[in-house]
């Protein structure tokens, strides 16, 4: 049994500590909104934040979270209009979608530690995040219209 | 109350006013046969009594209108585009509509452009769906008013609509469409008939044009939209799959002892290419499928599959032009041509394997009842029809003792149309074994591994030109497996020697080419292949923009002025290039980059493309500063998403032509992740500027229009800033310092 902090809940998830965290958020708590793409830390479809900071949930064994505090898209904003999501819908950003949970929560870091990023400092921080269907330019428009109206 | 209803979509949708009647207690409309059961459940939904004046829609005297969406979800937008074709004509309010997925392999509402079987593939819904959609909503209109005139007594052709709503000029009386829809006169009105001279001029569109956003997009940012991965349901197991390591390899012997050893691990069980581990958890699956010990057959014949000798095998076919291929479009006599041209020029382009590297990867959840005599299956398809033929066939069951719920798709990009879906059918047998639901969920591994790949390609590339440097004669040789023989064989058997898949393209039809002959040497398959954006135009616009380019070179000409005297007969193609042209500032100055210019389409849709390129000689990479496209698709039905779907199919085409590759050793796919299998990135991403042609059209496709002229734009730029050409894609850095060389 493993005790941490999930969108701001204090959970027990009955799962072995070598459980991927993003298999314990999905299938133990049904926070399916973090997606598996690799599982190997390539392509950042599993972002969640672990004490504030943005992480691959894909590789993040649930012992090594133990008495942290997650976060996932379910709990960016209790209502689902934190500025980026605002901005992900007014630009029209996703296709089919996948990827775009964890785009956010990386847009989400990168703008909590530098609220006005350059678009330079934008590219390098989402790079770690793929696309397949090459929303990309859009989601760089997403993170200036945050970046401008939050 | 059911009525007979007619047994295909074109039929229902002419509608014959005799196979429908009014209904009876809550004036809902229902209609009979096999689409009874189906529409029941949407009822259920809605839950309020309505109106149904024909198989796509229902309106409620709750003011919602139901609209049935007969595709499916990729990523693509249609869940918008289709139900706004249908609302535009009805004169819907669009914010009282609602999207109803269509969840059975009802033929009535098949794809035109497939044979009506249910199938989103090839850009094609918008172009397939077009009218008929536009005739549903224009007859359910003409119903609704016909409703309204009896119960105010007044004249029909008084009467107008504004959205949602009927209107009786001269009185000033007004009536929602569900309150209509709740008249009593409702249950006795005839269906209006609809043709298409009932239907608006593009002038007094209000939807259709405008930039609608997309229905999907709130929830996908949200983390709230259910993909086929995220389906869970009471009871469920979890199995993941130790799949043959090699194509035809079968278990010879399992040791499952260290796997059962693990808590929660079940029992394992054998597939026909696999060994499923059941968990009760996803993670003892997982954990359980790295301990499995499986010893495989050793004797496939995929053994002997080598993707560089078996490309070179390819190049050998594709230049040998005594063995004629598989005509797939000719015009005059090419050879003739050639031949009494002053020269010929030859040149053979390769291209390799290409992964679709979907995000979300294979799965499927599936509950067969214990008697085996049902079963309930939840699917991420790009089509009911072979879903559900994929549990048919593999259960013995009858369609109507399957219930189908198609889910979402994480991307898919051509790879979810097989006829038999593996993945499934590991479900499927998985639950008919422990008698319980139980998800499938690939691996990103197991989905490179077991991947069925755009086919590797040797085309050759054989042109005449006069002593003015014209052209004379056009042989164009694709030396490829066949994609739907092996995908779809029962396609084949119907299509034989004709494959669209892997030919697609070298039709060059928008070009007045003079004699040309493109033909298809088919050759041995020797990978598991599948159709894969922009399908052969991938590659085949590739060697014939890259040759084009070449060919202006041989002539003396330049490349513009050699394809513009090819387009006289194509104004709409002359406008895109000129139009691509001027936004990229062609033949300006430039210091360490090279624009290159090419121009090809998908289907009926045209594009052109210009690349402006840089390149570190030392490595060998190529960097796409920027891009632009121009593009003729016909009538738009979603601006801003066409040009989202656009600039993606320009990211998918840098993505393919700089870096994607897959090899096959010994009948293994080398790669296996992101890490060997990279896709492009958003720091490796162009600038991208498209512009979209208006035009007196119809629509035709958009989601694979620009991924074509990208490869060909590229390497056009790369001689351009070298003076070197890149004939082998992708363009890595290794082949990029050979050419230098």
């Amino acid at each position: 049994m493993t005790r941490l902090t999930v969108n701001g809940a204090s959970v027990d998830i009955d799962a072995p500590p070598e459980t991927p965290l993003l298999i314990a958020l999905r299938e133990h708590l049904g926070l399916t909104g973090s997606k598996y793409g690799c599982g190997a830390a390539m392509c950042g479809s599993c972002t969640v934040h672990v004490d504030g900071a943005a992480t691959y949930a894909c590789v993040t064994q649930l012992g090594d979270v133990e008495d942290a505090e997650v976060t996932t898209i379910e709990g960016l904003s209790p209502t689902g209009e934190h500025p980026l999501q605002r901005a992900w819908i007014e630009e029209q950003a996703p296709q089919c979608g996948y990827c775009q949970s964890g785009q956010i929560m990386r847009a989400a870091a990168l703008l909590q530690e530098n609220p006005s990023p350059s678009r330079e400092e934008i590219v390098e921080a989402m790079s770690s995040n793929l696309c397949r269907c090459g929303t990309y330019v859009r989601i760089i428009r997403a993170i200036e219209r945050a970046t401008r109206e939050a | 109350m059911t009525m007979k209803a007619s047994s295909t979509a074109a039929a229902a949708i002419a509608v014959d006013r005799r196979t429908f009647l009014a209904g009876t207690a809550g004036f809902t409309f229902a209609i009979g046969a096999d689409g009874l059961q189906r529409l029941a459940r949407a009822d259920d939904v809605g839950a309020a009594p309505g109106a149904q004046p024909n198989i796509w829609v229902s309106i409620g005297a709750d003011d919602l209108i139901r609209i049935v969406y007969p595709a499916t979800d990729l990523g693509q937008g249609s869940t918008t585009a289709l139900p706004l074709i249908l609302a535009e004509e009805l004169d819907a309010d669009w914010a009282q509509v609602r999207v109803e997925q269509l969840n059975a392999d009802d033929r009535r509402y098949g794809n035109p452009k497939f044979g009506m079987v249910l199938y989103t593939a090839g850009s094609s819904a918008v172009q397939g769906y077009f009218t008929p959609l536009r005739l549903a909503g224009a007859q359910a209109r003409a119903t609704l008013i016909r409703a309204a005139a009896a119960h105010w007594s007044a004249p029909e052709a008084r009467l107008l609509t504004e959205p949602s709503v009927v209107v009786d000029p001269e009185t000033g009386r007004r009536l929602r469409y569900g309150e209509i829809a709740a008249l009593p006169e409702m249950a006795a009105v005839e269906i209006a008939e609809a043709t298409e001279a009932d239907l608006k001029p593009a002038s007094a569109f209000r939807l259709i044009g405008s930039d609608t956003p997309r229905i999907d997009i709130p929830a996908k940012s949200r983390g709230a939209y259910e993909y086929g991965a995220d389906v869970r349901v009471p009871d469920m197991l979890y199995a993941s799959v130790v799949r043959a390591p090699v194509e035809g390899e079968t278990p010879v012997s399992i040791d499952d002892s260290a796997a059962l050893a693990i808590p929660h691990v079940l029992r394992t069980v054998t597939l026909p290419d696999g060994v499923a581990v059941i968990g009760e958890t996803q993670e003892a699956a997982l954990f359980g499928k790295f301990a499995l010990e499986v010893e495989w057959t050793t004797s496939a014949e995929a053994r002997g599959f080598n993707s560089d000798q078996d490309l070179i095998d390819y190049a050998a076919a594709a230049e040998d032009l005594s063995q004629d291929g598989a005509v797939w479009r000719q015009t005059g006599d090419a050879a003739a041509a050639i031949g009494a041209a002053s020269r010929a020029v030859e040149r053979t382009y390769l291209s390799d394997y290409a992964y679709h590297a979907q995000f979300e990867p294979m799965g499927a959840v599936a509950s067969v009842a214990a008697d085996g005599q049902s079963a309930e299956v939840w699917i991420a398809s790009q089509t009911q029809s072979w879903s559900l033929r994929t549990v048919t066939e593999t259960l013995g069951l009858a369609p109507e003792q399957v219930t189908l719920n198609m889910r979402p798709m994480g991307g898919s990009f051509g790879r979810r149309t097989e006829l038999t879906q593996p993945y499934l059918r590991d479900a499927l047998l998985a639950s008919k074994a422990v008698g319980k639901p139980v998800k499938v969920l690939w691996t990103r591994e197991d989905d490179v591994k077991f991947g069925a790949f755009r086919p590797a390609a040797a085309q050759t590339m054989t042109a005449g030109l006069t002593e003015g440097g014209a052209l004379s004669g056009w042989r164009h040789r694709v030396a490829a497996p066949s994609v739907i023989a092996y995908f779809n064989p029962i396609r084949w058997s119907q299509v034989e020697p004709q494959d669209i898949i892997t030919m697609r393209g070298a039709e060059n039809k928008f070009y007045d080419l003079g004699a040309m002959r493109a033909e298809h040497v088919i050759t041995e398959r020797r990978a598991r292949l599948a159709p894969w954006r922009g399908i052969g135009a991938a590659y085949t616009s590739f060697a014939a923009e890259a040759f084009m380019d070449e060919l202006a070179e041989e002539a003396g000409s330049d490349p513009v002025a050699f394809r513009m005297a090819l387009l006289q007969d194509n104004p709409r193609g002359r406008w895109l290039v000129e139009r691509v042209l001027a936004m990229s500032g062609w033949g300006r100055e430039t210091t360490d980059t090279a624009l290159g210019l090419a121009f090809a389409g998908y289907g009926d849709s045209m594009a052109a493309g210009v690349a402006e390129i840089s390149l570190d000689r030392s490595s060998g990479v190529i960097a796409v500063k920027r891009f632009w496209t121009t593009v003729d698709a016909g009538l738009i039905v979603s601006p801003d998403n066409s040009m989202a779907q656009i600039e993606g199919g320009v990211v998918h085409g840098v993505s393919s032509a700089l870096k994607e590759r897959i090899s096959i050793v010994d009948g293994q796919v080398e790669q296996s992740n992101f890490f060997d299998y990279e896709i492009l990135r958003i720091d490796e991403t162009p600038e991208i500027d498209v512009e979209i042609a208006e035009v007196d059209a119809p629509p035709t496709s958009i989601g694979e229009v620009s991924t074509p002229v990208v490869a060909p734009a590229i390497a056009n730029a790369f001689h351009a800033l070298t003076g070197r050409r890149l004939r082998h894609m992708p363009f890595t850095p290794d082949r990029v310092l050979e050419a230098l060389a």
